[in-house]
């Protein structure tokens, strides 16, 4: 597991973008975290890094956002950002097909998706929570975060260590 | 057990019934429409997986192209599953918006159904096997009988292990048809020696050609009353009190 702090929501957005560098066409990456932790921060880092240019909004209320990418990188030809904070079963889980969203073009990544991780197969668990040691204004914004990533599954096991380098500098 | 899949059933002169069939349960798109002639019209593309932009255009071309009118159709036939979700909440959205608005009932019939019954004319068992993703497959079996194929196994979807364990067991000479068998090619035949052939799809022409049969025994139901068959695993409650930030 990776532990990192980002001072800021551009630092965010860079762990984002560097998870995104190493991303293919089939991830699932599930992203945790209380209100407020920064899901939603981080799938805008992560889906401006793969060039999307239209506003990354939560979707909490529409279940799943896709967004089509100009051309494919490294086979991702569409980035589908989900939310199951308002489902209460897995089947309304399953009626998603995530998985298939992922397998054919797409990278996935699931706000909330903690709760159901058994059902990912591979996957990259992103964390995250506020610094508790930052002292500014807790209704800011912009407040440092503490960020943990865990890889389950080969697929994550063989980028790691590209992972790891391109994370060095938030590493604490 | 199971139902009998056959084209017994004659036309009793004179009821001409066309059949619009829509199959999106695989990778492919597939529109036919027929009747009592037969199959008239057929389009299929298998590639892409472009359901939702496929479907409808498909349709417009069938008819056209087979010069029958929309209102002209009495019953609208699609693929229940199991499969893909993504293509099939496509194509059983489409068929029972299409049926409602020309107030006309429906016949849904399963993705294995429709992989079996093209290989009728085979004294082995069939055993239809689509992909269900992440190493497993949905599958079962089917013999011949007069005009048509009987399932004799329940549909169960697991891992590939299952699948050739079961085969062992059976040990029976067995033909395996579907886009799961083509996939796990070499994990089935490392454990069972068995042939793989067929239309690796299911196709709208048997769809259509099984529902006419139906059609005329008026085996129907309501738009409301198709379900796709999913067949995954049993539905539970999310367990959010681990997050109780939630609530």
């Amino acid at each position: 597991m990776l532990h990192l702090r980002a001072s800021s929501t551009a630092d965010t957005h860079a762990v984002a973008a560097a998870v995104a560098a190493v991303s293919r066409s089939g991830d699932v990456i599930v992203l945790a975290g209380e209100m407020g932790a920064g899901k939603t921060a981080f799938a805008q880092g992560f889906g401006a890094a793969l060039g999307i240019g239209e506003p990354i909004t939560s979707p909490t209320f529409t279940l799943v956002h896709s967004y089509d990418l100009d051309g494919a990188v490294r086979g991702i030809r569409a980035m589908h950002h989900a939310d199951l904070y308002r489902l209460d079963r897995t089947s309304e889980v399953a009626d998603l097909a995530l998985g298939e969203l992922a397998e054919f073009g797409g990278v996935v990544l699931v706000e909330w998706g903690d709760v159901l991780e058994g059902v990912f197969g591979d996957h990259l668990t992103i964390h995250l929570d506020q610094d508790p040691d930052d002292d500014t204004d807790e209704l800011a914004l912009d407040r440092a975060r503490i960020i943990d990533v865990a890889g389950t599954g080969s697929t994550w096991a063989s980028r790691w260590d590209s992972l790891r380098n391109r994370l060095a500098e938030f590493t604490c | 057990m199971g139902l009998t899949l056959g084209l017994l059933t004659q036309p009793t002169g004179g009821i001409h019934v066309l059949i619009l069939g829509i199959e999106t349960a695989t990778e492919r798109v597939s529109v036919s429409i027929g009747g009592h002639e037969g199959v008239i019209g057929l389009f299929e593309v298998t590639k892409g997986r472009r359901h939702a932009e496929t479907l409808v255009p498909a349709i417009e071309f069938v008819c056209t192209q087979s010069g029958i009118e929309l209102d002209e159709i009495s019953v609208v036939a699609v693929d229940v599953g199991p499969g893909l979700f993504t293509g099939m909440r496509v194509g059983l959205a489409s068929a029972k918006a299409i049926a409602q608005a020309l107030r006309i009932p429906m016949i849904g019939i399963t993705s294995l159904d429709l992989l079996a019954f093209p290989c009728r004319h085979t004294d082995r068992v069939i055993v239809p096997v689509i992909d269900a993703r992440k190493g497993e497959v949905f599958y079962s079996m089917y013999r011949q009988v007069p005009g048509g194929v009987q399932q004799v196994a329940e549909p169960a979807v697991g891992p590939i292990e299952d699948l050739v364990a079961d085969l062992m067991a059976r040990s029976q000479d067995v033909l395996l048809v579907g886009d799961g068998a083509v996939r796990y090619r070499n994990e089935i035949l490392e454990g069972f020696h068995c042939e793989i052939g067929g239309d690796a799809h299911p196709s709208a022409a048997p769809l259509v050609q099984l529902a006419h049969a139906r059609a005329l025994r008026e085996e129907w139901v309501n738009p409301r009353d198709i379900e796709p068959v999913y067949l995954r695993a049993p539905d539970a409650q999310i367990n959010w009190s681990t997050r109780a930030a939630r609530t």
